[in-house]
């Protein structure tokens, strides 16, 4: 009985676990989960050095820094401009660009943010320890970019995109731009706008128009850059002193709301530390049980947003049990990720099923669906958040004419559906949605 | 451009006696270019574009041209010598290097094609240094530490301001000399061979864009056959959108801003070619059912009718 039970249960069940083990180290032998499946281009090397870098082969040798800089002077003299301001020049032993590039020529490297780490450890150590809290985070941005459906189905050059915002994880010049990778400028909102901004995360609109934000436009120019992000140095708070107070290299050790993306607990025991930060933080400025009150505004805006977006993603949850939505996933192209897709074609409805990479060859109404989530949901998130009282306003307006417009859309669908079934009619998609000049590109160069 | 020829114009920090020789060299050197030229002690007063013409033409009648030859100055001239320089010469430099006299007639700042460059890392480091920093500054060898518009559409100073700028972003046929004008203004501060990938990534995405714009103009195109032009009506109104969103993704790649390329441009595209295929969808089901079906239901269903609810 013993041997028998070792044979057919834990025999199998080893076998099986060692096998899942094997496939997903195989599967992730290059960057990311489905790197077997595409090809990056070479402009990756600079995204994700890590990953991608090739040195440049056209000069031999090796030099020093003092000769980087003599050639570079006359290369490229923005570099050499920059560094020559920045504190590792001016350091009693300057940090050439050898420290951080290396001095071989043909085999030079970018620096990622373990190069950094080496002088800068506090601060690498923080940014490592942020992936713990789990994504969206800087840390872990450019693992789940690559790790993303669209990003391995859609042709490279479209995604490489994705990766200029993604790449905060995988080198520190996103904030500290290079080659002066000052500390002032990474404490300035407008460090973060680049990526922070546009219809999923209005954080520059929302922010600058917030009280906070019109007094830093108004004054912020004339502050003291150089001090710490610390109670006391700065009348208003900006998206650093937030986010990274007092200069910690991490976003996300208070981070309950998840982005907006999907519906959390907020009343959770670890949610509750994390409101216990925030608490202290606003602190800094406010009484304590102020900032409490508009937390809780926070998790009531959150309420009625999900409230809406569950009335429409139950619209189309009907739509598909009826089998109503049009063209059905098997009459679109397949993700090349997923070999199920191809055998058992499925919609993916809300956060859990993948709608985040649903935006592409899916049908108009969850095209619709996802632009409520994405855009309208997610602005209405981050204009509560930072205090925007008129686009948390139109948002929470837009969502509204959103779900409207997706039931119209269903009945439309439904009338369509039942005056074909009463006919007999054996409604087809247009053959447009497999072929075409980007679908078919699509499909074979990914 | 040698060593010696970009140090003149950086000092902020010593070159020593030789640089200093260079430098008296360069500057009496005739053929120094426009720079030193236009900085003879300029006329007090004020003056119209027809005088200032007049003038320049003596003085530097290759940069007249120039500005004939582009954008700026061909057509009805768009932008005249008063218009970004003002009309004294006060100031008048400092003037048409500032981003801001062009936004003021490029869209102001929401305006994608200003938009696109603000949110750039280019756009908000300069945004961030230029009160301190001042705009007097020659627009070359990385004078300023991120670029404005002036920096690289008017590099070096010259006026044409179309050099570097696609005609038609629906083909690639001037891409060569789009390439090779941008490369000069790009490695004043990145590497060739990344300014190359860039540009190569940048040609790529626009591709993959022309390509979903000439997949939905290739549908149109058939449902024109079986549908009447008033059907189509809101078909032409996403394919006119979706151009938009085409210039989106220019603008995104040659200001490098990633919104610009992405949310603004890609997937916005993607959401317009599937709108275009979805109601061409709904279309000829309406047309199958309303052939199929009798008279009596075409009516009672009015399917067409819901729409304008």
């Amino acid at each position: 009985m013993k041997y028998r039970r070792i044979r057919y249960v834990w025999l199998p069940v080893g076998v099986a676990l060692l096998a899942g083990i094997g496939y997903v180290n195989w599967s992730k032998s290059g960057a990311g989960l489905y790197s077997r499946l595409w090809q990056p281009e070479a402009l990756f090397a600079y995204w994700n050095p890590a990953d991608f870098y090739d040195p440049v082969q056209s000069l031999t040798g090796s030099f020093a820094g003092r000769e980087c800089v003599t050639c570079h002077e006359g290369v490229t003299p923005g570099i050499v401009n920059d560094w020559r301001k920045s504190r590792h020049s001016q350091a009693r032993e300057p940090v050439y660009c050898t420290a951080c590039h290396g001095n071989d020529h043909r085999n030079l490297h970018l620096p990622t943010p373990q190069i950094c780490g080496g002088c800068h450890a506090t601060q690498y150590g923080q940014f490592v320890d942020e992936k713990r809290y789990g994504f969206p985070s800087h840390g872990l941005a450019m693992e789940r970019a690559l790790d993303a459906r669209h990003f391995v189905d859609k042709p490279k050059a479209e995604v490489s995109a994705c990766l200029q915002c993604h790449s905060v994880a995988s080198k520190c010049d996103s904030c500290h731009t290079r080659h002066l990778f000052n500390a002032a400028e990474a404490r300035r909102p407008e460090a973060c706008i680049t990526c922070h901004s546009g219809p999923p995360h209005p954080d520059d609109e929302s922010y600058f128009a917030s009280r906070h934000g019109q007094i830093y436009l108004e004054e912020g120019k004339d502050w003291d850059w150089s001090k710490p992000l610390h109670k006391g140095n700065y009348k208003v708070p900006t998206c650093a002193y937030c986010h990274m107070e007092d200069g910690k290299h991490q976003v996300v050790d208070k981070s309950i709301w998840k982005f907006g993306i999907r519906q959390i607990n907020p009343l959770t025991s670890s949610n509750e530390v994390k409101r216990n930060r925030w608490v202290k933080l606003c602190s800094d400025c406010h009484e304590a049980d102020w900032s409490r009150r508009q937390l809780a505004k926070l998790d009531t805006e959150r309420k009625q947003a999900w409230q809406k977006l569950y009335a429409a993603e139950s619209v189309l949850c009907r739509l598909r049990a009826d089998d109503q939505l049009f063209p059905p996933a098997s009459q679109r192209p397949a993700y090349p990720t997923d070999w199920l897709d191809e055998i058992w074609p499925r919609e993916r409805i809300g956060f859990f099923e993948g709608q985040a990479s649903a935006f592409y060859n899916v049908s108009p109404i969850e095209r619709d669906y996802f632009e409520m989530w994405y855009f309208d949901n997610l602005s209405t998130y981050k204009a509560a958040a930072h205090g925007d009282a008129a686009l948390q306003r139109r948002a929470h307006a837009a969502m509204d004419r959103d779900l409207q417009s997706i039931k119209r859309e269903a009945r439309i669908l439904r009338t369509l559906g039942e005056a074909e079934r009463e006919l007999g009619i054996d409604a087809r998609a247009g053959s447009y949605w497999r072929i075409g000049d980007y679908t078919d590109h699509n499909r074979e160069h990914n | 451009m040698s060593i010696g020829n970009r140090l003149r114009v950086r000092p902020d920090y010593q070159f020593g006696t030789a640089g200093f020789v260079i430098l008296l060299l360069l500057l009496v050197s005739p053929g120094n270019g426009s720079l030193a030229q236009e900085r003879e002690t300029p006329p007090s007063g004020a003056y119209d574009d027809r005088e200032s013409i007049q003038c320049h033409l003596q003085k530097n009648a290759p940069l007249i041209s120039a500005w004939q030859h582009g954008a700026h100055g061909r057509k009805q001239r768009s932008a005249s010598c008063t218009a970004c320089h003002g009309k004294t010469h006060h100031g008048g430099l400092e003037r048409a290097h500032q981003d801001d006299t062009c936004i003021d007639c490029h869209g102001g700042p929401k305006a994608p094609v200003t938009h696109s460059y603000a949110t750039s890392k280019h756009g908000l480091i300069l945004r961030l240094e230029a009160p301190q920093q001042g705009w007097s500054r020659p627009l070359q060898d990385a004078r300023y530490r991120t670029p404005g518009c002036a920096y690289c559409h008017m590099h070096r100073g010259q006026h044409d301001v179309s050099k570097g700028v696609r005609k038609d972003i629906l083909d690639d046929t001037d891409r060569q000399a789009v390439q090779d004008e941008i490369h000069q203004v790009c490695q004043d501060c990145h590497s060739p061979r990344y300014v190359g990938r860039l540009f190569d990534n940048g040609e790529k995405m626009l591709e993959v864009g022309r390509s979903k714009l000439r997949e939905a103009m290739q549908i149109v195109e058939q449902a024109s056959v079986r549908f009447g032009e008033k059907d189509l009506v809101t078909v032409h109104r996403q394919l006119k959108t979706m151009r938009h969103h085409l210039k989106n993704i220019y603008l995104g790649v040659a200001h490098q801003s990633p919104d610009y390329q992405w949310w603004h441009g890609q997937p916005a595209m993607d959401g317009d070619l599937l709108r275009i295929k979805g109601q061409l969808d709904e279309l000829q089901r309406i047309q199958t059912i309303s052939a199929q079906g009798t008279d009596e239901r075409a009516g009672k269903t009015n399917l067409a009718g819901q729409h304008g609810q």
